[in-house]
């Protein structure tokens, strides 16, 4: 699977094979304790969850204590004040997902001046350079995600077709991408299908948003959402209104593969490897510890999901078996 | 203060106390006042007194214009030193944005940054340059449209940045570009700068990749702060973008630098620079070296269907394929010597290698690094630093951003605009803008917005 999304700086993407650890780091590393803080947007949902699971996973096996992690709950403010009381603390590393981009920039600045390795997640705070200010940007091909869930609801839409597009509202270069991807794929690829943008600043306002652009725009008959919790609450906002739309969006959420599974509302999806990405996240912290050269930014390609191969991508990207009603509205099941 | 400055002031330093605004005289003042403030040689009241020369009633009065103007911000109080903390006068950079792009070979990156030249948003994507210019211009319109959006305070843009692969003629006439120069051969039937002045309303500048990358470097990069550097970008073509009292150096024509037209000698073949040991000549001999099997790590690439470019090149060599670092060493030492002809002329301060080649590659650096040291006088080197950029594309981004700041804010333009507030409401860009609106436009730009968004690369 190709990137074909460009990094924060231009960069070109370096797989994930890049960064793997040989006995002999391991060896070095565990020479001495260290000591790693991990500072994600928030601790709800099982890409948080999968995300830590990988890096808890490789940090043991390498010796490196984990001594925090630390919930930002979306809030700027809260990650500039939990990011001073790290520097105080001084772990030897961070991985953190910055939650804004000017906002926070100056703190994630503050941290690297302190001596501290920096690893990021997902974002990078405009301005913020790899090398003098962080180590490395770990993230998913999110211009690639873009596309994928673009290329997997372009067969849903009749010709002319009006599609809704929910982004960020916030500054923050995944969702930037996949949003930009998606409109360019469709550009490029079905330049009859108009797209109308509006963005949410917070979850919880998509789907008024969905239904304001569906009163401008009475013709719409998709969605794109960047990425699953908020294309659930529109999805549950037009089921409970009884309209009848499809739904693409990233992140193959256990409420998604379930609607994945039945057929509508969504019809595709563009996953994230969040397990995968915390191994690969904490090996790159690892190396940064042992001073070891460093790509400025390490890509993991999407996986497109559709009815067809929702099951088994669950596995993948879960790492347990898909729920009971995959399985039973695929007729794998009883 | 400088002899431009001098004589302006005169004309409102000899005007009686309380005598009314008067723009012909105010605006020399204006324009140094605001250039002190923008540079932060003065942030105080009493620091632009000292530093202008101007009486406390005429500073007091031009601060209060520019305050109306929405250029400079006196809200914040600054460090006491004994007595009352002095209330800090501060250049208002968001008062406008800059939008910024960079072009090249295969890429296009697009930013908005305030101006005070500071990158607020970019974003990255793939490009193919050879396509048709006018797909180039509408992608370029539909991605800054995005840019704008994205403002959390929408502001107005005062001017488009673009970095180039190519050499831009220096300006002859006037302060912004009213024609499109031929850069590439495709643009020659295409008049980028009027399309995108006509959509934006704004004045475009536009300067070589590496003067804009060597600009990026020098204000925010490892040359922040220095005085005389060098900046080398190795690709398909090699150029090197020069810094001589802190102001990069353009040459007469806006041709300095053009150091892969250089003849050099290797194997007992003399050629350019460029094609020498440029990105070409990597791919050409990796694929030889492949074919012929002599590297048994580009060999076994080919045979599973990859293909060879001087990335795969570059990565051998890494992994230490013999051929693969016969190779890239070969272009690091012809690189070099040419450096090194620049280094013992300029004696720089620092030496900052850019390209993927030149940023990922330690055996082209390690090359080049050996053929500066092994040909220079040991005072040049003395205290020489050579390293690699860590700025990316995002250098090519922040200086345009400082090329449009630099050239809004001249003071020869500067004074033109000033008491109008803004740079769109230059006379000479007011007028540029009216017969832009009005010239014929090419047949893939006078499409409503709407379907030319849809014409994507």
């Amino acid at each position: 699977m190709t990137i074909s999304g460009l990094g924060p700086h231009g960069e070109r993407a370096a797989p994930p094979e890049r960064v793997s650890l040989l006995p002999e780091d391991i060896a070095a590393v565990k020479a001495a304790t260290r000591r790693v803080a991990i500072v994600l947007h928030t601790l709800d949902g099982d890409w948080t969850r999968l995300q830590i699971s990988g890096m808890l996973g490789v940090f043991g096996d390498c010796g490196v204590v984990v001594t925090e992690v630390v919930d930002c709950r979306f809030s700027a403010d809260r990650q500039v004040a939990e990011l001073d009381r790290l520097i105080a603390a001084s772990p030897d590393a961070i991985v953190a997902l910055p939650v804004a981009n000017e906002q926070v920039a100056a703190a994630f600045g503050r941290v690297s001046e302190a001596g501290i390795r920096l690893v990021l997640l997902e974002n990078v705070p405009t301005g913020l350079l790899p090398g003098s200010h962080y180590t490395s940007l770990v993230s998913s091909d999110n211009f690639g995600l873009g596309r994928m869930a673009a290329a997997g609801l372009a067969p849903h839409l009749a010709q002319g077709a009006a599609v809704g597009v929910l982004g960020f509202a916030a500054d923050f270069f995944a969702t930037n991408e996949r949003e930009i991807a998606f409109t360019n794929w469709m550009q490029a690829n079905r330049s009859d299908v108009q797209t109308h943008v509006l963005r949410f600043g917070a979850v919880d306002e998509a789907a008024d948003l969905a239904e304001r652009l569906i009163a401008d725009h009475p013709e719409i008959s998709a969605f794109f959402v960047v990425w699953d919790t908020p294309a659930m609450a529109v999805s549950t906002r037009f089921a409970q209104a009884g309209r009848s739309i499809v739904i693409a969006t990233v992140d193959l959420g256990e409420d998604v593969a379930i609607s994945l599974a039945a057929g509508k509302p969504f019809v595709s999806v563009a996953a994230q490897q969040p397990f995968q990405q915390g191994v690969v996240a904490a090996r790159t912290t690892i190396l940064a510890l042992l001073g070891r050269t460093i790509p400025a930014w390490i890509a993991l390609p999407g996986v497109p999901v559709t009815r067809d191969n929702v099951a088994d991508s669950f596995q993948i990207i879960w790492r347990k078996p898909a729920p009971r009603e995959v399985l039973r509205s695929l007729g794998l099941t009883p | 203060m400088s002899p431009h400055a001098a004589e302006t002031a005169e004309s409102s330093r000899t005007r009686g106390k309380g005598r009314p605004r008067n723009s012909e005289t105010a605006a020399p003042s204006l324009v140094e006042i605001l250039d002190l403030i923008r540079t932060e040689r003065a942030t105080t009241r009493q620091a632009l007194e000292r530093e202008s020369e101007l009486g406390r009633a005429v500073v007091a009065d031009r601060l209060q214009l520019l305050a109306d103007l929405g250029l400079v911000d006196e809200s914040e109080l600054g460090l006491a030193t004994g007595g009352r903390a002095p209330r800090l006068v501060r250049f208002a950079a968001r008062r406008g944005l800059v939008l910024v792009a960079t072009l090249d070979q295969t890429a296009i990156g697009v930013g908005v940054s305030d101006l005070s030249g500071n990158l607020l948003t970019e974003h990255h994507e793939a490009a193919d340059l050879t396509a048709p210019v006018a797909h180039l211009a509408s992608r370029l319109a539909t991605l800054f449209r995005w840019c704008l959006e994205r403002q959390s305070i929408p502001t107005a843009p005062w001017g488009i940045s673009l970095s180039v692969p190519g050499t831009v003629p220096s300006l002859r006439d006037g302060a912004f570009m009213t024609a499109t120069p031929p850069v590439l051969p495709a643009w020659a039937d295409f008049p980028l700068v009027e399309t995108l002045t006509r959509q934006f309303g704004v004045p475009v500048w536009m300067r070589s990749s590496v003067e804009t990358m060597t600009m990026g470097e020098l204000h925010a990069g490892a040359g922040h702060g220095l005085r005389s550097m060098l900046f080398i970008k190795v690709g398909r073509r090699i150029g090197a973008g020069i810094v001589c009292d802190g102001q990069l150096y353009r040459g007469a024509q806006g041709a300095a630098g053009l150091i892969g037209a250089l003849p050099v000698q290797s194997d007992g073949l003399t050629g350019t620079l460029d094609a020498m040991a440029g990105s070409d000549m990597i791919q050409r001999e990796g694929r030889a070296a492949a074919d012929t099997g002599r590297s048994p790590v580009l060999a076994d690439l080919l045979r599973r269907g990859s293909e060879i470019t001087p990335i795969e090149v570059s990565q051998a060599a890494q992994i230490g394929d013999p051929a693969a670092v016969a190779i890239l060493s070969k272009s690091g030492h012809l690189i070099g010597q040419v450096v090194a002809t620049l280094a013992n002329a300029l004696n720089p301060d620092l030496i900052v290698m850019s390209g993927t080649l030149a940023q990922t590659n330690d055996i082209l650096l390690a090359g080049i690094r050996e053929a500066v040291y092994g040909a220079s006088h040991p005072l040049v080197t003395r205290d020489l630093r050579i390293i690699r950029s860590q700025m990316g594309s995002s250098a090519g981004l922040v200086g345009a951003a400082r090329v449009a700041s630099e050239a809004i804010f001249a003071p020869a333009f500067l004074k033109d605009w000033i008491i109008q507030g803004k740079p769109t409401l230059h006379p000479d860009f007011a007028a540029f803008c009216a017969r832009a609106q009005i010239a014929e436009v090419p047949q893939s730009v006078a499409a409503p917005p709407s379907v030319q968004e849809r014409i994507a690369p």
